[in-house]
């Protein structure tokens, strides 16, 4: 009965703990120590009405593309350290690298430049939520269709 | 004719200090008793028992007669001294030097009428003993003890059944008997 | 005949006028033809009176008329906002429920807030701010779209090749409308 009864004290005492354990206040974030950035190749078009099964977990968001099919090409996964640089290839030549620059409020900050050749096509400066949505870079035009690129991005 | 309790708190509730005083005047022994009872210490049972009665001062709107007004008074200092048990805090001095006027102005050396009838050891060592318990265990022998209190009121005011009070009271006796067979 | 051990776990109920009228009377009668059962009675009377006594004893110190005038001035004097507060407070916390209540909020609370760790879907805040934003783009003279989605959260930096002659086909699909 007696341990029962501290029981609310107990709980209130280990909850107050864990907030002092908790970083989600917003408060000045350590940077994890690497960012996994996954890309997706995909082409769009509209030679015909397929949607490849592989993309099913980014149906809804494609399909807003208007396109009537899309094409799943390749995925590349890399681990990349804080300011650290990695390319990933992309059809018809094309290069995107990806700079992790920052992370704050859970939020991961990307810069991203695409080439052709060694020719910028785009620079950007994006923030992602960690683990969550992609962000989607399209518009290179190959095999009579749009690339589309999902760009998605986990702390490690 | 005296009038019930019930009348009093009416009055209480309509406003009426003097009411309320006839309520302190009724029940502030037997509840300094319960209080002391379960602290053992004049200067915070004092201060508790003032405690108690402003609390029912300022919440006696809320008081609606679904139990007896001592019921519910004994309520309010049982939980009053086992937080302030809790608690062991010193009262502010200001209001410890009021209560001292007090205890000053009552002829601070009590006469004990007793005396010559009880033993003065047992009484002691009683104290001592009681002040072993729980206090869970000391709110039913103090509320059975100065009241003659049934079970069911003892387990209203303590928010127990029956059968804990009486578990509660056997095993609180069982206890004192065996401290104090010497003097018994 | 019940004997002693299970009689002087009744003993006190007895005394207390607890028992009812048959049980009542099996403890009496029991009492008092058992000397060691009687000694066990007398104790317990022996204690009840001696612990009344003292009780009695520290409450005659007390006087009403001036236990009454402490409390009056208790009433009359305004307890400085933050006494008040503390007292409240102290009051409301002290409550079981309350006690209880506040660090189960807090937990559930930490819990909520955590899930995003095990569930990805999850967004505390349902869903604000889970778009790409879009810090700064440079696009070295081409045409820039970018889009967002309300619905599925989707955030797209589109890019215009203006490049005659090739692919045609990315042409028409960029003609037939707006991508969105």
């Amino acid at each position: 009965m007696k341990p029962l009864k501290k029981l609310p004290s107990l709980v209130l005492l280990f909850s107050l703990f864990l907030i002092s354990r908790v970083e989600w206040m917003g408060a000045a974030e350590k940077n994890p120590q690497s960012v996994q950035v996954t890309i997706r190749t995909i082409l769009a078009s509209n030679k015909n009405d397929e949607f490849d099964a592989k993309l099913k977990e980014m149906e809804q968001q494609l399909k807003t593309l208007k396109y009537r099919s899309y094409r799943f090409l390749k995925e590349d996964s890399k681990e990349i350290a804080w300011r650290g640089t990695q390319s990933f290839e992309i059809p018809g030549g094309r290069s995107l690298s990806v700079v992790p620059q920052e992370f704050q409020n859970n939020r991961i900050a990307l810069k991203i430049r695409l080439t052709e050749r060694d020719k910028p096509l785009l620079d950007t400066t994006v923030t992602v939520p960690n683990k969550g949505n992609y962000l989607y870079l399209g518009g290179p035009p190959h095999e009579g269709g749009n690339l589309v690129l999902s760009i998605s991005a986990a702390t490690q | 004719m005296q009038p019930s309790d019930w009348d009093l708190v009416k009055k209480c509730k309509a406003g009426e200090l003097s009411a309320f005083q006839e309520l302190v005047s009724r029940y502030h022994q037997k509840v300094y008793m319960v209080i002391i009872g379960l602290l053992h210490d004049r200067e915070d049972a004092l201060e508790v028992a003032q405690e108690t009665f402003f609390r029912a001062y300022r919440k006696i709107n809320s008081f609606q007669g679904g139990s007896s007004f001592y019921t519910w008074i004994y309520r309010i200092a049982v939980n009053m001294s086992i937080d302030a048990q809790r608690r062991r805090k010193r009262n502010p001095l200001d209001f410890r030097e009021s209560m001292d006027e007090v205890l000053e102005a009552q002829n601070q050396v009590a006469k004990d009428p007793f005396a010559d009838v009880h033993d003065r050891e047992l009484r002691e060592k009683l104290t001592k003993a009681i002040n072993d318990l729980t206090p869970e265990h000391k709110a039913v022998i103090v509320l059975r003890t100065i009241e003659g209190m049934s079970y069911k009121d003892i387990g209203e005011i303590l928010g127990c059944s029956e059968g804990t009070v009486m578990s509660r009271l056997h095993y609180a006796r069982k206890k004192l008997q065996d401290k104090l067979s010497a003097f018994l | 005949m019940k004997d002693c051990e299970t009689i002087r776990e009744s003993i006190d109920s007895w005394l207390d006028g607890e028992l009812n009228p048959a049980e009542s009377e099996l403890v009496r009668a029991h009492v008092s033809s058992c000397s060691d059962c009687s000694e066990v009675r007398r104790q317990l009377e022996k204690l009840q009176l001696a612990l009344k006594d003292e009780l009695l004893v520290e409450a005659s110190q007390i006087e009403s008329l001036l236990f009454w005038r402490e409390f009056e001035r208790r009433i009359n004097e305004k307890r400085s906002w933050p006494m008040e507060l503390a007292a409240r407070c102290r009051a409301f916390f002290a409550t079981p429920q309350i006690a209880w209540a506040v660090p189960a909020v807090i937990v559930l609370l930490l819990a909520a807030l955590s899930l995003d760790a095990v569930l990805p879907w999850w967004r505390f805040g349902g869903g604000r701010n889970n778009f790409a934003s879009v810090e700064s783009i440079d696009a070295y003279g081409r045409s820039v779209a970018l889009l967002r989605q309300d619905e599925t959260r989707t955030t797209v930096i589109w890019l215009y090749e203006d490049q005659e002659g090739e692919n045609e086909a990315a042409e028409e699909a960029t003609k037939s409308g707006p991508a969105f």
